[in-house]
């Protein structure tokens, strides 16, 4: 029994657990506070719950401040992630022997980063609920739908897949931006302004989205990160539609729409699954809220989801506010909001009256200048820019990234996990200072793979037809950070 | 989960002292009595013992005339490596210790006081644990397969503790957490059999929890083959009955390390043949440290070349530079040796390759160089006499054990001669005393020490326009042109070139410059080299590799690899240097290596080659190279 059979079925494990429980003999069971796929029976659970424990214990014996990050077998992939202290979330995933299945570790570890942010957003952290309810009921149930729901969108046919070297020109936990011009930015602006003070006194905050993309935000870089991802995860216009076939920077390629993903769902509202994703809909109002039609049981549980958003320390109300292409997600905080669901219909009433014009104005002008899913494509160049510290990046649409040959994916992706070593080691030797690089590959089949990084934004690209020396590769870069990057990566 | 942690404490038991076995072979010379533990290429292996036995005594005979060693000799090669930095990355004073641990064995002898320390209370302490005569050796090589787990020692010796290998130090000491690079050699049932840091007695507990994880995985159909927290590393390799690991926080890549356990276990096929698998076979729980006893030496020389012997990543070797007519000279000698039942005849220098001639079609693998220098190198003993020891070349027949004649010309200069037969000790006196000869007589022997201090490549000398004159000087045209040199020296070569090692892939060799002044500590130097193995990890990887050029710039340096089907080349420029110069510093140097490469590199094993240059245009990096097309001549025309 072991690691190959534990992960055959799906094709993928993915486990919470506590190491602060089931410290006893014969109690290792409650160590476990979620399990992908449910059915794996218990004594492989134990096993892989086993070796992870094992495995970061002994890791800790020299490396007692970093935290384990992998196990790479001959066939599988164990990504490691402590969530909080002492919890542990695991992603195991099977090689395959064709290379098809070649992933980054660091891709693998940011869908378990991204998983926890969503769910501390929706039911706090996990280690707060433990403590609030010890005997870890509240928090299995919650992780057993929340993540249940987020493994829906990795579903492909029965096993579960997960971004592979193909998705090395993509980035997780950032947000894409969509560029604007001056005059449409001071719309934007002011109609910020006006949803800012629907609550009267209190100001509200906002995250503007153009399809899939953010026009504005008030929320610090993190929670607008999580409420954003959120957004393109399930309520943006093409989230909303089970039509799959519209596009995404974000899904497209490994978004499939999810089956009913348990038969427990009733008497769950949004608050309680929001990643449901057959919940949610556009009322006739233009507000995206849970379908309660079939609810029953709506008890103490608000009917608007509150979220918690940690960088800016507040639980916040989230209403949803959707015209044409544009998403407005509104944020009303808790503590100014006394009778709940009416003052929320209040504001939203507030809303429509202050807002409803604008709205109409900035939509239109942003589908004027808005260039299509291509708009940010460049002729020649396949390419990722990634700011860290804004949590922003901006790639090459996917369907120009499928047309890279396999061996410039593979080399591009080996290229980054080298990377990602060298962003690290340079953030221990000295977290303060930027270190630049700069590596430049011609690969086997001719093609350029370059990482470039500078004052610490990082550029991504494949170049096929880059010509064949390397000074025609660096002008090719050179060029490309001048007219798009404002010189960002240029040598001068 | 780990059953076996903390439970299995019988990892360390019947581990005998490294030391005690050398007793009786050791003291009498370098003639190791050795049996192998399947002496597969012995016709005879029952009369191997006596014959061996006997011949350990005449060769004693034999160390105490033949040679004249300048008495301060084993101290200057101590200090020659306790230059070494141990604020470094990857500290090597264990190293240190160890040198000078396999050096006792001369000394004790030559310097009564080295080898009476307040815990030598044993007489037989003295005795030289070299690998040739070690513990294995003859007395307890023959009992191998009939008495798998030999008896303990009933008197242990207590010499080993006052090595500076931190034998005081177990898992549970934080000095021994925090160690840079550890590396474990351990058997399928948790038995330790090495340890680079700390006594392996110790680390029975340590070493079963580590075959707990390989063998937890193993069970699943599974291997496992590293695991990353932070900047730590831990590098799994299995070779059957053996588990090697690696504890690394030198953030090298996991290539690197995987290659460097793969040379471990090279190292210790060398010295007891995979054949050793069969003891495991018939008890599972067979103890192999004791083996192994007093190879520690052999294991930390291949540590620490790990940090600064670029043929441990590049599967290369390097060549003592010579003229042409001299490097001949030598190799015609050898191919008259060769030629009467010799196997491979190697004329070395350290680590550098003067000759090399193989029989018929037998070649030999860059790694079998590396690891059998290694063995000759880290033993003192071979120094001292003419030695005659069993080994197996793991990449030429892992099965087998060959048997190594050994003579020392000088302090850095010995000839090794391979052969099959174990009793050819004495058949092969006359053909080396015939070899030395002709090596006097030519002035050969001369010619290697004026190598030694003056060729090496300086970037420094670096012609600069490649249709000048001094394209075609030789290398020794450093020293000469100091004046000049002077004004590079700050900077190290034009364009920032600070360093580069060019391997030909056709001669499976490589040859590298020297470090200018401003990578002139050695700690600077182990940082290159790492680098420099990123490198080559990082275009030779297995699914995408590989790749034909690398543009590498970061805090340190700017670093070029370019790779065609020819040659490789790697070179290191300041890290403010400009692209188009660097590139056109690259293009320099592949064909200064050119122009030099009759003296830089050896041509043809068995057979002299000349190397035509055909003019051809590469894409590249924009470079116009050639590529070499080799034509072979027999030598003597």
């Amino acid at each position: 029994m072991g690691l190959s059979t534990a992960a055959a079925g799906d094709g993928a494990q993915l486990c919470v657990f506590d190491l602060r429980r089931g410290q006893q003999e014969g109690q290792e069971l409650d160590k476990i506070l979620f399990f992908h796929p449910a059915d794996c029976p218990i004594l492989l659970q134990l096993s892989v719950i086993g070796l992870c424990e094992g495995i970061v214990t002994f890791t800790r014996i020299f490396s007692p401040v970093e935290d384990c990050e992998v196990i790479e077998s001959e066939k599988h992939s164990h990504i490691f992630y402590q969530a909080e202290p002492d919890i542990w979330m695991v992603l195991v995933v099977e090689k395959t022997k064709d290379n098809e299945l070649t992933w980054r570790c660091g891709a693998l570890q940011g869908i378990l980063k991204e998983a926890h942010s969503l769910f501390a957003m929706f039911h706090g952290p996990i280690r707060t609920l433990l403590d609030r309810q010890p005997s870890a009921e509240l928090a299995r149930g919650h992780l057993r739908t929340f993540l249940t729901d987020y493994l829906s969108d990795f579903h492909a046919g029965k096993k579960l897949q997960f971004p592979t070297y193909r998705d090395c020109l993509k980035e997780r936990g950032t947000v894409q931006m969509l560029t604007v011009s001056r005059e449409v930015a001071l719309e934007v602006q002011s109609l910020t302004t006006v949803l800012g003070s629907c609550l009267g006194n209190t100001t509200c905050q906002s995250l503007v989205l153009f399809e899939d993309l953010l026009v504005s935000t008030t929320l610090p870089p993190d929670d607008t990160l999580n409420l954003y991802t959120y957004a393109v995860l399930r309520l943006t216009p093409r989230a909303l539609s089970s039509n799959a076939s519209s596009w995404s920077y974000l899904r497209k390629g490994t978004s499939v729409n999810a089956g009913p993903t348990s038969s427990s769902s009733n008497g769950t509202t949004a608050g309680e699954r929001p990643l449901l994703r057959e919940k949610l809909s556009k009322g006739k109002d233009g507000f995206v809220a849970a379908d309660f039609a079939t609810t029953e049981v709506r008890g103490a549980v608000p009917l608007t989801p509150i979220l918690w958003f940690q960088q800016a320390e507040e639980r916040m109300y989230l209403c949803i506010y959707q015209h044409k292409s544009l998403t407005i997600l509104l944020l009303i905080p808790a503590s100014s909001l006394i009778n709940g669901e009416e003052g929320i219909a209040h504001v939203k009433k507030q809303m429509l009256e202050n807002a409803s014009q604008k709205i109409v104005t900035v939509e239109q002008k942003l589908t004027r200048g808005w260039g299509g899913e291509n708009a940010y494509h460049v002729a020649g160049y396949r390419y990722l820019l990634v700011d860290p510290d804004r949590r922003i990046s901006r790639a090459s649409p996917p369907g120009k990234v499928t047309t890279l040959a396999k061996d410039s994916l593979l080399a591009l992706n080996r290229l980054r996990q080298e990377v990602d070593l060298e962003k690290s080691r340079y953030k221990r030797s000295d977290p303060c200072h930027d270190n630049d690089f700069e590596v430049c590959i011609r690969t086997k089949s001719n093609a350029w793979v370059i990482a470039k990084i500078t004052r610490g934004r990082e550029l991504y690209m494949a170049l096929e037809k880059g010509g064949e020396t390397l000074l025609y590769a660096s002008t090719a870069v050179e060029k490309f950070s001048n007219r798009y990057c404002e010189g960002a990566f240029s040598t001068d | 989960l780990f059953a076996g942690r903390g439970g299995r404490g019988t990892g360390g038991e019947g581990r005998e002292d490294r030391g005690t076995g050398t007793a009786s072979g050791g003291a009498e010379g370098s003639f190791a009595a050795m049996d192998p533990p399947n002496p597969n290429p012995n016709p005879n292996p029952t009369d191997a013992q006596p014959q061996a036995a006997a011949g350990a005594r005449l060769a004693a005979l034999s160390l105490r005339g033949g040679r004249d060693l300048p008495p301060d000799f084993h101290t200057a090669e101590i200090h020659e490596h306790r230059t070494d930095d141990d604020d470094d990355d990857d500290d090597d004073e264990g190293y240190l210790t160890a040198a000078s641990r396999g050096g006792s064995s001369t000394c004790a002898w030559k310097e009564a006081p080295e080898g009476l320390r307040d815990d030598d209370k044993d007489g037989d302490d003295v005795s030289p644990p070299s690998p040739s005569s070690s513990g294995y050796a003859g007395e307890r090589g023959s009992s191998l397969d009939d008495d798998p787990e030999p008896e303990p020692d009933p008197e242990p010796a207590q010499d080993w503790p006052r090595d500076k290998k931190h034998l005081d130090e177990d898992d549970a000491s934080s000095s021994w957490r925090k160690r840079k690079k550890h590396f474990f050699i351990l058997s399928n049932s948790g038995k330790p059999i090495y340890s680079r840091y700390g006594d392996e007695h110790k680390l029975a507990g340590f070493s079963a929890t580590l075959q707990a994880i390989i063998s937890f995985v193993e069970n699943s159909g599974d291997h496992i083959k590293f695991v990353r927290a932070g900047k730590h590393q831990i590098v799994f390799l299995v070779k059957g009955p053996i588990y090697l690991v690696c504890i690394s926080c030198t953030e090298e890549s996991y290539e690197g390390l995987r290659g460097q356990l793969e040379l471990m276990y090279g190292q210790l096929l060398l010295i007891l043949t995979k054949s050793v698998n069969r003891c495991f076979e018939k008890n599972p729980k067979f103890d192999m440290a004791p083996l192994l006893g007093g190879t520690d030496a052999v294991f930390l020389s291949l540590i620490h070349a790990f940090s600064w012997n670029p043929a441990t990543f590049l599967h290369a070797y390097t060549c003592l530079p010579l003229a042409q007519s001299t490097r001949q000279a030598a190799s015609a000698v050898l191919q008259d040796v060769a030629d009467s039942g010799v196997l491979f005849a190697l004329l070395m220098c350290d680590h550098k390759v003067i000759s090399l001639v193989g029989a018929q079609k037998a070649t030999l693998h860059p790694d079998d160089i590396l690891l059998l220098a290694n063995f000759i190198l880290s033993s003192e003993s071979f120094r001292t006499s003419e030695s005659f020891s069993p080994i197996c070349l793991p990449r030429y027949n892992p099965m087998a054990f060959l048997y190594a004649y050994v003579h020392f010309f000088d302090e850095h200069t010995y000839l090794t001669l391979l052969t099959t037969r174990s009793d050819a000790f004495y058949d092969l006196k006359d053909p080396r005393a015939r070899i030395q000869n002709v090596l006097m007589k030519s002035n050969v022997l001369i010619e290697v020490q004026r190598s030694l201090r003056e060729s090496a490549l300086h970037v420094e000398d670096l012609p600069t326009d490649p249709s000048s004159q001094s394209a075609s000087q030789p290398p020794q045209s450093s020293r000469d042109m100091s004046s000049q040199s002077l004004s590079f020296e700050m900077i190290g070569g034009p364009a920032g070139l600070w360093h580069f090692i060019y391997k030909s892939i056709y001669l499976d060799q490589y040859v590298s410059s020297e470090f200018p002044s401003c990578i002139s500590n050695q700690k600077q130097q182990k940082r290159l080299y790492k680098a420099y193995q990123k490198l080559y990890a990082s275009m030779h990887d297995k699914a995408t590799g590989p790749q034909k050029t690398q543009f590498r710039r970061g805090e340190d340096y700017v670093l070029f690899c370019w790779i065609t089907q020819d040659f490789e080349l790697y070179a290191a420029f300041n890290p403010l240097a400009d692209k188009t110069q660097a590139i056109k510093m690259c293009n320099r140097v592949c064909q200064w290596v050119r122009d030099l490469e009759n003296e830089i590199f050896v041509y043809g094993e068995s057979a002299l080659s000349c190397t035509i240059i055909v003019g051809e245009v590469y894409e590249g990096l924009g470079f116009v190279t050639f590529s070499q097309k080799r034509y072979s001549f027999s030598f003597p025309p």
